[in-house]
């Protein structure tokens, strides 16, 4: 895939492939093209050539209505949370729901109860995102892009703002729900905490090119020198980097 | 800048598109129509009523104060009271009045939403984010705007009354036999419909410049002055068209 910005090349190439069950991370500095290529998978950005295959269907073949109907099955994580200031925390998970399904109110507010024990958010039922933490605003976000039960989810940024300790806590809610779920996680990082709790396939992605793909256990033994630069930049790993 | 400008006139014609689609629920849409015929039809009662009572009056102190010749019965001041009200204050002023109570209120609201990413949030969950949150608001401002002007219409027609009961520059009973001399019912019909046609451009290009809003809460500043200036604009342009087409 490749895109470009008034004739700047923003990706370059891109060639991946993500699979259901992992939490497959897009990782790389700012400015690298980790947005660009995430808004790209999710249909927000056209790529100039190349194709997005959802299983064996192309998005660029989709029409409207199949689009439509695709983006049901996907869960998003934004980076902001983007969670409806007119709605409260429960209606927020209910929203899709009342979109999407013919539940009775009853059904839809079990389902959205479900959702947010599954993410540790409970009795604030409410509440309005505007009095919400921002962990306790990401865990929202993440209960209402699970409240389908999607087959894909895409996280963008889900750290940012967050204390390290939160920070954890995201990480392992989104590893243990891609797996409960078997969903198809795609993380968009450049937290390395983050990489080395969940990443099961981590594509590092250098001036809109990938240049490396692995795993968290094989990231800090590359040899790929920009991505030792990306790495290094976080102390404990350079320290386990140089065997110290 | 011609070239801008039919851009943006295109864009604005396919955001309608998008925006007058079929609701996807039904039950949803007339729950937000209930909600935004509050925040803007609702809402817009207060300031309306009492910029008409005011100009009620003052046009009829106006209006008495150049009908000092003896031949001129007192009564047409009652009858230019109520016809400078009917054609002209209680739909176009208004309306300008409610570009940039409801515009700006409409292109924040929207803006905002735009620069959260709230409204990419509901295009990926599979929602016409367009038609969502802006066809209530068109609806609701085109659908009821005209019981607006109906309301601007008796309030000032009651602030005239006011002024003529308080101060009695003109007698009562002549300003009453004005505002019934001859009547026309299709200027009612005319000024409604000045006002519907209003409201429906207020709000779709509120919407308009909200939805497609960047730039942070600048960019959000930005869209809310851009779709007040516009709409005023267009009102007093179409004021004109109208008018040509209805009354000559």
């Amino acid at each position: 895939m490749f895109k470009s910005f008034d004739g700047v090349q923003v990706l370059n190439d891109i060639n991946v492939t993500y699979e259901p069950g992992k939490c497959n991370m897009i990782i790389g500095a700012s400015g690298s093209g980790k947005t660009v290529l995430l808004k790209n998978l999710i249909g927000l950005l056209e790529p100039d050539s190349g194709e997005i295959s959802y299983g064996d269907r192309k998005l660029s073949t989709m029409s409207y209505n199949e689009k439509m109907k695709l983006r049901q099955n996907i869960g998003i994580l934004f980076q902001g949370s983007a969670l409806f200031d007119f709605a409260t925390v429960l209606e927020n998970v209910m929203f899709p729901m009342e979109f999407f399904t013919d539940w009775s109110k009853a059904q839809m507010r079990e389902r959205a109860q479900y959702c947010l024990e599954k993410v540790n958010v409970t009795g604030s039922d409410d509440k309005y995102p505007n009095e919400l933490s921002g962990g306790m605003q990401k865990r929202v976000g993440i209960a209402r892009a699970i409240a389908l039960n999607p087959s894909y989810l895409f996280c963008d940024e889900p750290n940012s703002g967050l204390d390290p300790y939160t920070s954890i806590l995201i990480d392992r809610l989104i590893s243990d729900l891609t797996k409960e779920f078997n969903m198809t996680t795609v993380v968009n990082t450049h937290d390395m905490n983050s990489i080395l709790e969940i990443g099961d396939k981590i594509g590092f992605i250098y001036k809109g090119s990938l240049l490396w793909q692995g795993d968290k256990n094989t990231i800090l033994h590359t040899d790929c020198r920009e991505l030792r630069d990306f790495v290094c930049a976080n102390t404990l790993a350079r320290n386990i980097i140089e065997g110290r | 800048m011609i070239k801008k400008f039919f851009e943006s006139v295109g864009s604005y014609f396919l955001f309608l598109k998008m925006v007058f689609r079929k609701p996807q629920k039904w039950g949803i849409f007339w729950r937000h129509f209930i909600n935004e015929s509050d925040k803007l039809i609702l809402s817009s009662i207060l300031i309306v009523g009492v910029i008409s009572v005011f100009i009620g009056g003052v046009l009829v102190i106006q209006t008495a104060s150049n009908l000092e010749n003896p031949i001129i019965d007192k009564m047409y001041v009652g009858y230019m009271v109520r016809e400078s009200l009917v054609l002209e204050f209680c739909s176009t002023m208004v309306a300008l009045i409610l570009a940039g109570k409801m515009g700006s209120n409409i292109a924040s609201e929207i803006g905002s939403m735009r620069i959260t990413e709230q409204i990419d949030a509901m295009d990926m969950m599979g929602v016409n984010s367009a038609c969502f949150l802006v066809l209530p608001k068109v609806a609701a401002a085109t659908l009821l705007s005209p019981l607006l002007m109906l309301m601007s219409f008796a309030l000032g027609l009651v602030g005239g009354w006011f002024v003529v009961d308080m101060t009695q520059i003109i007698p009562t009973a002549s300003y009453i036999t004005g505002i019934k001399f001859c009547y026309n019912g299709f200027y009612i019909f005319y000024s409604c419909f000045k006002m519907s046609l209003f409201c429906f451009m207020i709000s779709s290009i509120a919407a308009f410049n909200g939805y497609y809003a960047k730039g942070g809460s600048l960019g959000v500043g930005r869209s809310s002055t851009r779709a007040i200036v516009t709409t005023s604009i267009l009102i007093l342009m179409f004021d004109l068209i109208v008018t040509q087409l209805m009354l000559y």
